[in-house]
């Protein structure tokens, strides 16, 4: 049973990489073509995929007898798994289709990653070390999951608003209001979740009265401004309390193997930066009333931090979490 | 208007209070925690921080986490959450406890307002329904145009925030508890060692005097041949010998001893050997770890190391060097079970067979039992925040002159049904 599952599993990793990648091609394809067809198909395609990197993940489980989480590949597979899960959420939820084109790269990248730096034999099931026959192992990579998965959607939102507003602020400066305007056509259109949601922008940006909007491009298809910095937030919000949940079974976990709650070891320090950069989101936006710009800048910065925790420090910085290099 | 002018303690609570103060640290300590993991720490890599030298280890930047400064800053951004949350508590207490309806339109929540008009009576009524239709607490007051209102759901989210901040503080408080009531040690022996307590504990200090006893170790492997577990059967002895706990432990299932724990760490191979010192006998155990893999014998100058150890447990075979008080090589050779090699003329060694190593972290953590409290405050502070969040409707019904109509001023927050909330309110005073 065990050698034909493993039969399976190459075959399964390099669908789910096809997966990934047609569908964030077809995604650019509908964002810049303006085909709603080609963006429709786009989201078929990134729930296939999703639904092969289950089967993927479910093969690796038995075949191992143990949760998929003992080495890098396995951590990639549940990874991408988290963030397309979240932004389908996002999608089907809000509407968002124009997102695709920003997070959807991210799982195919990483997968990308994973075929050109991690060799099948690396990337088959290994055994694990005691340690990691902890329960709290299961929650702590699972929370990790979700909540990288939210920041990555986060990421995409924050970089779709940068987009949108710095071309906005373009066309501001060459002269005023863009006849045309789609701003309105667009809060109109928006879903009704959406057109509930209300938010300042910058003061003075005359960006916030949708003075000026931009009606041409792939960027005409980005929700507004406020919708966008809006959903950031709420899946920043999502997420946090996840990671604040990930780092706390961490502990928990390394007290009950080394008796150190908290060690400083590179991994730990940099969920805890990660921490504190989401955390500086929040609390500005909460008490500063931080939006827009910033907000979204903030979130672009914290994904910086969530992939140096996830890979950099496993290249950089060796310590406890060595297992956790992504070949092996 | 000019702002207003502070001294003396003033100025010091205003700069204890500022969120720009708190923001300030975080970014430090975020920035100073980074530069941790890229400059080697003496506890991870002792070679790496050598070669730092002199003026890093001056400035505590090969300790870090344990300096002084790193210390302060983490007690200065405490003060600064105590003294935020101090200083918001009465705000927080009053919203949840003592809510108060608006006096004016203008005090209405601003994210999401409207204005219903119709008849006065029919519109307090349907008000009333609705609120308490969607759960809404309701407190009511008459004011001189008529009657206003405030509604509150899920109000205890407003205390998030507030437990978010101390569960940080408390986090802080037990690590330093950790840190200053804490100790640890560490031993590695093979089976049939024993220690004292007091001998094993290198950091800090306990009172309790017992012995610690290997009786067994083994490494333990699952049917298709995957190891399982290391596994040591651990015995604490009082001083008269009486066995007080007995229990197998391995790594994740720890033994605890009256706030001392024994955690499974390290698990590695090593040999019984017999020396014959001029006709003395003597049982040595080694391993192959630093520390642990070296006899000298008495009354000579040579160091019997251990340099690899191979074969399977019930064939063992071992490479040894021996080196003179110079550190200078001056023998090696290889030792199957049963074997003897004569060291230098001096003495001779004979490996007797295969032994377990078994590596035992021991720990009293009294802080610890805080930082779960912490922990635990900390995630229900964050889901009051994120996933509890208050919703609040508030209102203010005027008369219209001389007339039985009213007009129904509308503030709420935004949230779930929002809308449907608000068709409801409309729907319910036209249905009257």
């Amino acid at each position: 049973m065990s050698q034909i599952l493993k039969g399976f599993e190459g075959p399964l990793f390099y669908l789910l990489l096809a997966a990934y990648v047609v569908a964030t091609l077809l995604y650019w394809g509908g964002a810049l073509g303006k085909k709603n067809g080609l963006s429709r198909a786009a989201t078929w395609v990134a729930v296939a995929g999703l639904v092969i990197n289950t089967v993927t993940i479910v093969v690796r489980m038995l075949i191992a007898h143990r949760p998929p989480l003992a080495n890098g590949y396995e951590f990639i597979l549940t990874f991408c798994w988290g963030i397309v899960a979240v932004y389908l959420f996002a999608e089907f939820r809000y509407r968002l289709r124009a997102l695709g084109s920003f997070v959807l790269p991210v799982p195919a990248l990483l997968l990308l990653f994973v075929e050109i730096a991690i060799s099948p034999a690396e990337r088959s099931s290994t055994v694990i070390m005691p340690a990691l026959k902890s329960q709290w192992l299961t929650i702590h990579v699972a929370t990790a999951m979700l909540a990288y998965g939210a920041f990555a959607v986060s990421f995409g939102l924050g970089v779709m608003y940068l987009l949108k507003e710095r071309k906005m602020r373009a066309a501001a400066r060459i002269g005023g209001p863009v006849p045309g305007d789609s701003g309105a056509d667009e809060r109109r259109a928006a879903s009704p979740a959406e057109s509930s949601m209300t938010g300042g922008l910058p003061d003075g940006s005359g960006l916030a009265a949708g003075v000026v909007e931009v009606n041409s491009g792939i960027l005409a298809r980005f929700p507004a401004l406020e919708v966008l910095d809006e959903l950031a937030y709420k899946v920043v919000a999502f997420g946090f309390p996840l990671l604040t949940l990930c780092i706390i079974t961490g502990a928990v976990w390394a007290n009950y193997t080394w008796g150190t709650y908290w060690s400083w070891d590179p991994k730990e320090t940099w969920s805890l930066i990660t921490w504190l950069v989401y955390a500086g989101y929040l609390h500005v936006r909460f008490t500063r009333g931080w939006k827009g710009r910033p907000a979204a800048w903030l979130a672009v910065l914290g994904f910086a931090a969530v992939l140096f925790t996830f890979f950099g420090v496993n290249y950089f910085l060796p310590g406890l979490h060595s297992y956790a290099n992504p070949s092996g | 208007m000019g702002r207003e002018m502070r001294t003396g303690w003033g100025l010091v609570e205003e700069w204890l209070t500022s969120m720009k103060l708190g923001l300030i640290l975080l970014g430090i300590i975020a920035v100073t925690a980074g530069m941790g993991t890229f400059i080697p720490q003496v506890d991870q890599s002792p070679q790496e921080a050598a070669k730092v030298g002199q003026l890093w280890q001056t400035l505590g930047l090969t300790q870090i986490y344990s300096t002084f400064w790193f210390r302060f800053l983490l007690g200065l951004l405490c003060l600064n959450l105590v003294a935020c949350s101090v200083r918001r508590f009465n705000g927080i207490y009053g919203r949840v406890f003592r809510p108060r309806p608006p006096r004016t339109a203008g005090d209405l929540p601003a994210k999401i307002r409207t204005e219903i008009k119709g008849d006065y009576q029919i519109l307090q009524d349907s008000v009333q329904r609705t609120l308490a239709h969607h759960g809404f607490r309701l407190t009511g007051r008459e004011t001189e145009t008529g009657w206003s209102f405030l509604g509150l759901r899920r109000r205890w989210g407003y205390w998030g925030s507030f437990l978010t901040h101390m569960a940080f503080v408390i986090l802080v408080l037990g690590a330093f508890l950790s840190s200053l009531l804490g100790a640890k040690g560490y031993f590695m022996v093979g089976a049939g060692s024993t220690l004292s307590i007091q001998s094993i504990m290198t950091e800090g200090r306990i009172d309790q005097n017992f012995n610690v006893r290997v009786n067994a170790a083994e490494k333990k492997y699952l049917p298709n041949g995957q190891l399982d577990n290391w596994f040591t059967d651990l015995s604490l002895l009082s001083p008269g010998g009486h066995v007080l706990v007995r229990k197998i432990i391995s790594v994740n299932h720890p033994l605890t001893y009256r706030g001392i724990t024994f955690y499974q760490s390290d698990f590695t191979s090593g040999v019984h050997l017999t020396a014959d010192v001029r006709g003395k006998e003597q049982k040595v155990l080694l391993s192959e770890q630093n520390g642990y893999n070296y006899y000298y014998a008495p009354g000579t100058d040579l160091y019997f190391v251990v340099a690899q150890i191979a074969g399977n447990e019930q064939q063992p075979e071992m490479m040894y060097l021996v080196y003179n008080n110079n550190l200078r090589v001056v023998q090696q050779g290889t030792l199957s079970k049963g074997q003897t090699a004569n060291i230098q003329g001096e003495y001779k060694v004979t490996l007797d067979g295969y032994a377990p190593f078994t590596g035992i972290q021991v720990k009293k953590d009294p802080g610890v039992g805080v930082v779960w409290l912490g922990s635990a405050l900390l995630l229900v502070g964050l889901f009051l925040s994120f996933y509890w969040r208050p919703a609040r409707v508030a209102g203010v019904l005027s008369h219209a002159e001389e007339t039985k109509e009213g007009i129904l001023a509308l503030g709420m927050t935004a949230g779930k049904g929002s809308e449907s909330f608000l068709s409801e309110i409309r729907k319910s005073s036209e249905d009257v």
